[in-house]
């Protein structure tokens, strides 16, 4: 699992995930994702190269989620697979972070 | 005698038939101490039946998923994060499913599906409880089996095989 960041207009922070967000996976970027959390304001999650959602990589994208709201921010994801968005779906996850397959879209949300 | 919870309405196979008399010891049986880095093991031998039976990558995904989620559930809160505990699994094939029937010897816990979560608002959700969620969701059938000491969760999933094996 490998985590890359991009600084975007409109203190916009692109976080890009790339392989398996298993157990394994979620323990590799945790770290990184809850300093992203505490000095971003808007997160935009890209999902696009993740293979595998389970539970703990659920909680990797909730937490951070829920630090950026409290300090005023919001959180999108972009592009999950179909099997991934359905995790997301099943968990209510998919409900509360809005999901957008469309990079100016999700930018728009976050504007 | 233990007692037996059917937690899905898809009847699930019983292990303890004529198939897996059969089994393929080498190929269809996977044991795992009881520590969460174990896990790790588990998606090559996934990616092995994957190969061997052509499993589509939906199928692939939620076989990985279930079996993540049941035994991450059963290490955390079934042996309480203690190592050194036997986890067995083993793999069959009949009526067209893939059989993975997981065997611990921790507390009594039958995985109920918590049904549809209820809606909740990003500050309040709690990041967890979704694990037995998924299983439901994403297994095509979920047996469980209190045993003499232990559990037995059985997980099936539809696949494209005309006849009984064990894999």
């Amino acid at each position: 699992m490998t985590i890359s960041t991009e600084s975007m207009n409109g203190d916009v922070t692109r976080v890009v995930l790339d392989g398996r967000l298993d157990i394994q996976g979620a323990a590799a970027i945790d770290l990184k994702m809850n300093v992203l959390a505490g000095s971003s304001k808007f997160l935009l999650i890209d999902l696009t190269n993740v293979s595998f959602l389970g539970s703990m990589g659920l909680r990797s994208l909730l937490l951070p989620a829920q630090a950026v709201k409290r300090r005023g921010g919001k959180t999108v994801i972009l592009n999950p697979t179909p099997m991934v968005e359905e995790v997301l779906r099943a968990s209510n996850i998919g409900e509360i972070i809005p999901i957008y397959f469309d990079l100016a879209e999700a930018l728009g949300a976050l504007s | 005698m233990a007692g037996t919870q059917q937690c899905s309405t898809m009847q699930a196979h019983n292990p303890d038939t004529e198939s897996e008399m059969l089994m393929d010891q080498s190929q269809g049986r996977l044991e795992l101490e009881s520590q969460l880095i174990e896990l790790s093991r588990v998606p090559d031998w996934v990616v092995e039946l994957s190969d061997r039976y052509g499993l589509t990558e939906e199928t692939r995904f939620a076989v990985n998923l279930c079996l993540e989620e049941a035994l991450a559930n059963l290490v955390l809160h079934g042996y309480q994060n203690e190592p050194g505990h036997p986890i067995v699994i083993r793999s069959f094939v009949s009526g067209g499913s893939l059989f993975f029937a997981i065997e611990d010897q921790a507390p009594p816990f039958a995985p109920v599906d918590p049904g549809k979560p209820e809606p909740v608002d990003l500050a309040t959700m709690q990041p967890g409880g979704n694990g037995i969620r998924l299983i439901h969701r994403f297994a095509g059938s979920v047996a469980y089996e209190q045993l003499p000491g232990g559990n037995r969760l059985t997980l099936g999933f539809p696949v494209s095989i005309g006849k009984d094996v064990s894999v």
